[in-house]
């Protein structure tokens, strides 16, 4: 998707490279750089409900990023992603309970192997599009779940199976202030690595791809060899996230990898900005933070008088699940460009203020 | 742009509303209220929230109340994983939990016993009755978890010991056939292994297992297989609702089978529900009596039950009894905790050892005594057999076939399960 940045006069490009570059100015570099060291002293303050929401942004975010470059930058289609998301979590766990790998091999092992079930899964994206596509990978949702409650072996059947903390010389990360910098070092590094991707030949050959398959191909891009590709990129994406995962909770179990983990997934690049980096960050944000909030709210409204006189009693418990459903219709009706465009108007606002035109 | 503005104001407002503040003694409760299991899961979660509010209304722990945090998890063991992170952290660690699933309990056996955090689950799985770990059958340690009731695979134990009994009185001819049924999931799985081996012993010819998922379906499919195999006992592992799938669709196909639920998987609701098809089946009971019963601890019951039933009408299924007293436990261990140095995780642990043969104060008559020690958390296994009877038209309200006599829970006979050290833990 293209970007509107806003560049100081005087301020052009001679080259390409400078054209392709990460952050438009320096001041927004070092606005990104400063909230990263803002986030290292997150644990110093906040308590431990805050940074396991935060901690979740960071695995989320990290595998929501990888449909983002298979939905939103390659324009293909997915409603299998928790399953990849879950069998990384799985592969970690069996690498290093079975095989004995030690945690911080076993994340990008969980990686790896995940690329390969998701080139397996995407190899029908060669041939298939749309609703066809979206179908296929609805197969694949159900073929990993059902592989899940019966590989005793792999993820320990429907009890599921338990995921040793990461441990680094002898050091444990299994706490939340801990683990908090494991989530964030991995965010940013692959965050940086799918920004670059971006720049690349490859990238851009994706959202060719994306943007008009049949010129694509005229201009000699192998849309075989590129929608397979997007596919097990996303799958490794997921399969880090699911990695992260599961040694954060040290307990993975074929139940939360439902068909609806995969829509939340959907949910969180259409609501942060299909095709934008930063927007998948912001849209995982969102997803993970709005059932707080709302659960808040429902706590709020029990046992006042609305809940009185509405007789909500235990359907409060519902009215939370169904609030979350409203406010991401309103999204899409609203602001159907996500939140990453929001943003560059409420920068543009400011930039411009107090002559908006 | 106003109503975008408003959209913002709002998700800016709820995050900041978000977090939660403890006073007191905090507790968590973790309940199924819209999850696979919500059927019973909401009259056990309303009988332990009751009980809790009850307290409070009481002064609480001797004078200190309870701060309860009750959480829907919608019987995901991931959630209910997540959610436990955030009520042991801090200086708001919780005291003591209230849970409810096998899976969930489970996963979290390793963390509460870190955590040193009693957990009160709603789960009998016998993986959770092995304090020390040393059972024979490879148990892991769960020196933090009680539940009240006799394990799921103790239940089981009884039933097969009844139904062996029941078979020669019949005048069965040869060796009875036992299949075990149930979603593959934790829950239905526990007592499984336990059960279809004292069956062999007993001299049962057990059948594959037949499984049916934990939510309702048709499942002729499963019934047919029964009929052809001649089963002639069956144990339904899942909860009520997707049990009564089953006992109905038994009765369509004409399968003569003998079913034992567990504790879970029979009430009055599904009674009700089941109609006819539910005549007839056998479960074992948790608490002495039902809600009609004329003993000493109901009068405490019907007060508990007026915290979410103002008008005091309401008929209580048997879980909801099963809740109350769960939660009337850790209330008296939480008031030995107080009065012997605070009211901390291994502080309430160890008033679960103080006393023999116990029922909490004000619930005599209901809740059947229990025992707990540090070596053996088998708190009863005295297992209480109660056939299901339906006599006619369900079409009324609980309360009113109770009271006609349309519906009755019977008891059979009380099965003393041996309390075998090899059990343990199985």
């Amino acid at each position: 998707m293209a970007s509107v940045s806003i560049i100081p006069s005087g301020d052009y490009k001679t080259s390409y490279g400078s054209d392709t570059t990460i952050f438009p100015t320096r001041t927004s570099r070092n606005f990104a750089i400063l909230g990263v060291v803002l986030l290292l002293a997150c644990p110093a303050f906040m308590d431990r409900y805050w940074l396991s929401l935060l901690i979740q942004i960071g695995y989320l975010g990290i595998a929501a990023l990888g449909l983002n470059i298979l939905v939103g930058f390659t324009g293909q289609i997915s409603i299998g992603h928790s399953a990849f998301f879950g069998f990384g979590a799985f592969a970690s766990a069996w690498a290093s309970n079975s095989l004995g790998v030690p945690v911080a091999l076993a994340i990008p092992l969980a990686g790896m192997m995940t690329t390969l079930v998701g080139l397996l899964f995407g190899m029908p994206a060669a041939r298939l599009k749309g609703l066809y596509l979206a179908i296929a990978t609805l197969a694949a949702q159900y073929i990993l779940q059902d592989f899940f409650a019966r590989a005793d072996w792999f993820t320990g059947g429907t009890a599921g199976t338990i995921a040793e903390p990461l441990t680094i010389l002898g050091f444990a990360f299994d706490t939340d202030e801990r683990f908090f910098y494991v989530a964030l070092v991995a965010l940013v590094v692959m965050y940086i690595l799918a920004t670059n991707l971006m720049r690349t030949r490859d990238g851009r050959a994706l959202v060719a791809v994306r943007d008009h398959y049949l010129s694509a191909e005229i201009m000699g891009i192998n849309l075989t060899k590129y929608r397979t590709m997007s596919f097990g990129i996303s799958a490794f994406y997921a399969g880090i996230g699911g990695a992260l995962y599961a040694h954060y909770l040290q307990f993975v179990s074929v139940e939360g990898f439902t068909i609806l983990f995969s829509i939340q997934f959907l949910g969180m690049i259409i609501i942060g900005g299909l095709g934008s980096i930063m927007g998948t960050l912001m849209g995982t944000a969102f997803m993970v933070f709005l059932p707080e909030a709302m659960q808040a709210l429902t706590k709020l409204v029990s046992g006042t008088a609305i809940d009185t006189a509405l007789n909500l009693k235990d359907n409060i418990a519902f009215l939370r699940e169904m609030s979350i459903g409203l406010v991401i219709i309103l999204f899409l009706v609203f602001e159907p460009d996500g939140l990453a465009h929001r943003w560059k108007q409420i920068k543009a606002y400011w930039k411009l203020y107090p002559f908006s035109h | 742009m106003s109503i975008r503005t408003a959209l913002f104001a709002t998700s800016a407002l709820l995050l900041a509303t978000s977090a939660t503040a403890y006073a007191d003694i905090p507790v968590g409760h973790l309940a199924d209220q819209s999850g696979a299991t919500s059927d019973v899961g909401v009259p056990y979660a309303q009988g332990v929230a009751d009980a809790l509010a009850y307290i409070n209304s009481k002064g609480g722990i001797n004078g200190t109340k309870l701060a309860v945090d009750s959480v829907d998890y919608g019987y995901q063991a991931p959630r209910a994983i997540s959610q436990y992170k955030k009520w042991s952290s801090g200086s708001d660690k919780i005291a003591a939990l209230q849970g409810w699933g096998t899976a969930d309990t489970e996963a979290l056996t390793g963390f509460v016993g870190k955590d040193e955090i009693p957990a009160y689950s709603g789960s009998y799985s016998g993986h959770l009755t092995d304090p020390t770990g040393k059972g024979p059958h490879g148990s892991k340690p769960a020196p933090y978890n009680f539940f009240y009731g006799p394990s799921y695979s103790d239940a089981l134990r009884g039933m097969l010991m009844w139904a062996a009994d029941d078979w020669k009185k019949q005048g069965g001819q040869g060796k009875p056939k036992y299949v075990h049924m149930g979603a593959n999931h934790p829950y239905p799985n526990a007592p499984k292994d336990a059960g279809e081996q004292l069956a062999k012993e007993l001299g049962f010819d057990v059948l594959p297992a037949v499984q049916f998922a934990l939510t309702p379906g048709d499942y002729t499919a499963q019934c047919l297989t029964l009929k052809q195999a001649g089963a002639n006992y069956a144990y339904l592992g899942n909860t009520a609702g997707s049990n009564i799938s089953v006992l109905k669709a038994c009765q369509t196909v004409g399968a003569k089978v003998q079913f034992m639920g567990n504790v879970w998987g029979m009430d009055e609701n599904a009674a009700k529900a089941a109609g006819s098809a539910a005549d007839g089946v056998v479960f074992p009971m948790r608490t002495a009596v039902t809600w009609n019963a004329d003993v000493p601890g109901m009068k405490t019951l019907k007060e508990i039950s007026k915290l979410s039933d103002a008008a005091g009408t309401a008929y209580r299924p048997v879980h909801y009894m099963a809740g109350v007293c769960t939660a009337f436990y850790m209330k008296e261990a939480m008031d030995w905790a107080s009065k012997n140095g605070g009211v901390t995780g291994p502080n309430i642990r160890k008033a679960m050892y103080q006393n023999k043969d116990w029922v909490p104060a004000g619930l005599e008559g209901v809740c059947v005594p229990s025992t707990w020690t540090d070596t053996d958390h088998r708190g009863m296994t005295a297992v209480n057999i109660y056939r299901a009877k339906v006599s006619g038209d369900t079409g009324a309200s609980v309360d009113d076939l109770v009271k006609a006599g349309t519906i009755k829970l019977e008891k059979l006979t009380t099965v003393d399960v041996p309390r075998k050290p090899e059990w343990l833990g199985w």
